[in-house]
């Protein structure tokens, strides 16, 4: 806490001089020096083609639209059964999962004394499915063998659970679950940077836990991401652009290592696997605009690179978008729902695949329905009102602009990345809060930049004044969850065959012990209905947690 | 009462589960500038806060509320029972009826987009 910021971050700095969000200067104006010769030559590669600069897919929206990808859930699994429906039927064409965090992120049942104390709180982040048979009732009346499937697995020592979760309950509807088409997340930046929460597995383990779903993806299940980089929780606690670029290539090249150091797989088979990766836009708009089809060279570069692999779909990167929630005020809410388009927006030039619009009440509240449904009704009139944005790929290719941020947004993410390579690695940089430090730097830049007047929000420095009377309530779904979990927590207890559960649990943890893959051993726990609480009680037995690098 | 002669001491914590720490970050740095010891206790129940508060003899408590109200307002009563003095300030995710709900308790709230030069003048002014 005795560092002070560094100057660099700002989005100004010095009278008269105007930078981006990521400290790239900003000149009156830019011309055809933005497009040097190589350049230009890369930008003749249509989109779909590498290095994809200028889109990931021939046609884009015009084949088909950006996914609307929304987080959704909360209370019981029959509410989030209900609410995966009503999303589906309000046009949504995938879901995401949201299971509850007290639970399923600390791996607790709900009579975990941790979770007792703050028995309000369940249900209010996310559903509570704490076992197979929860999962299968969320998913009554939703047809999972047709849908694009976030089973919510977010946090990576949660993520075996709640994939094979998944993969069991469709198994019991007579489903083959290696036909289903999904992702997972399993991500370090939620885990480990922007979200750090109690009780984790190491870092070091959870790299292992995601070779395992690498590995067994490869070789089971091809509809199905096993893992996805989000840069956007390392974003939005502060990371800027070219520092979210140079850890996501950073956190890419510790699957690619290792996975390749366990002999099984070469990155070119499972390259593709491990290419959907999630992005933060913020109201920095050129620069996010920007960072898009940077990050679609770089994976491009990276590949074609550092491991010599040509095939053109592992090349590709898909883009989910996220838009920032620390850009949502509290005061003049309504303001919000702007700012949600701006940032939707950005994501859409962007060229992204698909993209969940941040709720306006984001900074009071966990979504509330009328939130909820403006962030979708956000996309479907960009899709349908905003001529022309569907209809043609890469509107802002050869924007000077454009091109001047996309190349310096290159050339310092690979800055980034070889600095966290120079550290030992993406996971021996977060493991000693090397990159939170930077998210913390930039988070006190940002703030002194606020407080001087030099970055403007509107509603908070400037034009407080507000003549609409509107007042958000807040979310207020799911208040019942915990009593209600407690009685099903009960019931699956007495219902199953105890010996058996036992027994799984049993060899998950000899399994854990002896270094197996996470995936069989979790199949096997999971249908014989063992509960998120025992399945973490085995790994805080055998991995112990990790102590969150985050000092004052 | 507080030795005049000691920094000003304020415990911050989290009383949900919720892991986002930018905001908590943000004003441990405001007060540590501005002259106060800062224990940051994260992630903690009520009687886990107590016991830092009093072991630690801190002069404020400041929460950073990231769920149910009813989660903050159950650490609420567990320091006013038996620190009915300790001053207590709070931010986060709080929806306006529900910042009503704490000041009612006495606690000063500052919801997201507060100005940092605020929440430090509330707490040299709760701790003088």
């Amino acid at each position: 806490m005795a560092r002070r910021p560094r100057v660099e971050g700002g989005p100004r700095t010095g009278p008269g001089e105007r930078r981006t969000r990521s400290g790239i200067p900003l000149a009156p104006v830019y011309g055809p020096d933005a497009i040097p010769p190589e350049r230009a030559r890369e930008l003749a590669a249509p989109p779909g083609a590498p290095p994809f600069l200028r889109g990931a897919y021939p046609e884009m929206y015009r084949a088909q639209p950006w996914r609307i990808f929304q987080l959704s859930g909360y209370g019981s699994p029959e509410e989030m059964a209900a609410r995966l429906r009503f999303l589906l039927a309000q046009g949504e064409t995938g879901f995401i999962m949201k299971r509850d965090r007290v639970t399923n992120d600390h791996l607790y049942d709900l009579d975990h004394p941790e979770v007792v104390a703050r028995r309000e709180d369940v249900g209010q982040s996310g559903a509570v499915l704490l076992s197979a048979r929860d999962v299968e009732v969320a998913l009554e009346g939703v047809p999972i063998e047709r849908s694009y499937a976030h089973p919510g697995a977010g946090v990576v020592q949660a993520a075996p659970f709640c994939l094979t979760s998944y993969w069991v309950a469709a198994r019991r509807r007579g489903l083959d679950f290696r036909a289903l088409a999904g992702t997972g997340q399993s991500d370090f930046f939620l885990t480990y940077v922007g979200c750090m929460t109690r009780e984790q597995i190491p870092p070091r383990v959870g790299l292992g836990f995601n070779c395992d779903l690498i590995e067994f993806c490869t070789e089971n299940m091809p509809r199905w991401v096993p893992v996805s980089i989000a840069g956007y929780n390392g974003a939005d606690s502060g990371l800027d652009a070219a520092q979210e670029l140079g850890a996501i290539l950073a956190n890419a090249v510790e699957y690619l290592e290792g996975v390749k150091a366990r002999g099984r797989f070469a990155p070119a088979a499972f390259a593709r696997q491990i290419g959907g990766i999630n992005l933060r836009t913020s109201m920095a708009f050129f620069e996010d605009i920007a960072k898009l089809r940077a990050a679609r060279k770089l994976w491009c570069d990276l590949l074609r690179g550092r491991y010599g692999i040509e095939d053109e779909k592992a090349l590709r990167l898909r883009i989910h978008v996220v838009t920032a929630g620390s850009a949502m005020t509290y005061p003049q809410p309504l303001n919000n729902i702007v700012r949600g388009t701006l940032m939707a927006l950005a994501a859409a030039l962007g060229g992204t695949q698909s993209l969940g619009v941040s709720g306006y009440d984001e900074a009071l509240s966990i979504p509330s329905d009328h939130a909820h449904q403006m962030s979708i009704r956000i996309q479907q009139i960009l899709q349908r009102e905003c001529e022309g944005l569907v209809d043609v790929a890469d509107p802002l290719g050869g924007s000077y602009l454009v091109e001047h941020l996309t190349r310096e947004l290159e050339e310092r993410a690979w800055t980034f990345f070889e600095a966290i390579q120079a550290r030992g690695g993406f996971v021996a940089a977060l493991d000693d809060g090397w990159l939170q430090q930077h998210a913390i730097d930039n988070q006190f830049a940002e703030t002194d930049a606020l407080a001087a007047g030099e970055r403007e929000v509107v509603g908070v420095n400037c034009f407080p004044e507000d003549v609409c009377g509107f007042e958000i309530d807040g979310f207020s779904g799911g208040a019942d969850a915990w009593e209600r979990g407690m009685k099903r927590l009960a019931e699956l207890r007495a219902s199953r065959d105890g010996k058996a559960s036992a027994a799984a649990l049993r060899r998950l943890e000899a399994g854990c012990r002896r270094g197996e893959s996470i995936v069989p051993l979790m199949l096997e726990a999971v249908a014989a209905d063992a509960t998120i609480g025992e399945i973490g009680e085995v790994y805080r037995q055998v991995f112990g947690t990790w102590e969150a690098p985050l000092a004052l | 009462m507080r030795d005049p002669g000691r920094p000003r001491r304020v415990l911050l914590a989290k009383t949900s589960f919720d892991g986002h720490w930018r905001g908590v970050m943000v004003v441990a740095r405001a007060l540590r500038d501005a002259g106060f010891e800062v224990v940051f206790l994260g992630q903690a129940t009520g009687a886990e806060i107590l016991a830092a508060a009093e072991q630690e003899s801190v002069d404020l408590v400041g929460l950073n509320i990231g769920g149910r109200i009813e989660v903050a307002e159950r650490v609420v009563e567990a320091l006013r029972q038996e620190q009915a003095a300790l001053p207590i300030l709070a931010g986060g995710t709080i929806p306006p009826w529900a910042a009503k709900r704490l000041e009612e308790r006495g606690v000063e709230v500052f919801p997201p987009g507060s100005a940092l030069a605020e929440i430090v003048a509330a707490a040299e002014r709760l701790t003088s």
